[in-house]
């Protein structure tokens, strides 16, 4: 499929080429951008600008690397963007208490749960950790595909999800324990 | 083996070869503390799979990036400035390479026949013809 969306592209028949490379794509860019996200809510919007950018990039795209590749620097560069702005919309709402709730209410707010809430102590692990937990469990635990969507070495992949996966496990452990003796 | 390592193991424990799952299963059988890891990674691993595996797009996702894309300026004609670079770094390629030639042509022993300045500059002049040919064709790539 690639092959003919490139070729569509070498043939300057952008429209046919953006046709192709939506279905083809968008599931991943979804994934991608909820994990590095963390929030479904804006992943289900940022795809779609993402898709407006790719499409006003395919003029400029010269073959120098694999269009997947090509395509999931653009998402990780969106996101990268988009985490800036909702890190500097917290730092506002230090101020601003109206801001706080609006930006506090973006989706950090966990549904109670029979049992132990393996999410809230998700919400609680560094930034990269929840991203790799996220795209893992996303791509049917595929090592390989976490990392070629970050773009992360695979050494870095497997440690940050042993050492997520570690702490979670230890997390719930505690919180049945705690419960157990209540 | 410390259970540290063992939980290490049931970490990985997907990937384990047959004799070391047979290992990692012994411990876990005997080690209440092993067994309660094992436990909680089960809790971890089935709710963030329930949770985020089979992750995809609505079905109104792919109408509504259309109709942000027709909405959307028009596509703008591309940069010619790859291809200028493009141009000169194949010049600068073969000035180089004639340059070389030019240099090393008079220190290499030849028998029979004798390179010349002229010969030289035929070299960095067939170089840049080459250049210019590659700047052409991407040049005629750009046109609709």
């Amino acid at each position: 499929m690639e092959q003919e969306i490139r070729a569509c592209l070498y043939q300057k028949r952008y429209q046919e080429a953006f046709e192709r490379l939506l279905p083809e794509f968008q599931n991943k860019v979804f994934r991608l951008a909820y994990a590095m996200l963390g929030d479904a809510a804006l992943a289900e919007d940022m795809p779609q600008e993402i898709f407006v950018r790719i499409w006003k990039a395919l003029p400029g795209y010269r073959g120098q690397s694999s269009l997947s590749t090509w395509i999931y620097a653009i998402t990780r560069n969106a996101c990268l963007t988009a985490l800036k702005a909702i890190g500097a919309k917290r730092e506002v709402s230090m101020e601003a208490p109206g801001v706080a709730r609006a930006v506090e209410s973006r989706g950090t707010v966990s549904v109670p749960r029979a049992g132990v809430d393996v999410l809230r102590f998700l919400d609680q692990l560094p930034e990269k950790h929840q991203q790799v937990m996220r795209l893992y469990y996303m791509e049917e635990k595929s090592y390989e595909e976490v990392a070629r969507l970050l773009e992360w070495p695979m050494g870095t992949v497997k440690t940050y999800l042993h050492r997520a996966r570690k702490e979670l496990a230890e997390a719930v452990a505690r919180s049945k324990m705690k419960k157990g003796t209540r | 083996m410390a259970c540290a390592e063992f939980e290490q193991l049931l970490l990985e424990y997907p990937e384990l070869e047959n004799g070391a799952r047979a290992r990692v299963d012994a411990h876990v059988a005997q080690c209440s503390g092993c067994r309660e890891f094992l436990d909680a990674l089960l809790v971890v691993d089935s709710q963030l799979t329930a949770e985020f595996a089979g992750q995809e797009v609505s079905a109104s996702f792919a109408p509504a990036v259309h109709q942000r894309v027709q909405s959307a300026a028009p596509l703008a004609r591309p940069s010619l400035v790859p291809e200028l670079l493009d141009f000169a770094g194949w010049g600068a390629i073969a000035a180089l390479a004639g340059l070389l030639a030019w240099w090393l042509v008079p220190l290499v022993p030849v028998p029979h026949w004798e390179l010349s300045l002229d010969a030289s500059f035929a070299a960095v002049g067939a170089f840049l013809l080459a250049a210019l040919l590659v700047g052409i064709r991407s040049f005629a790539d750009l046109k609709d």
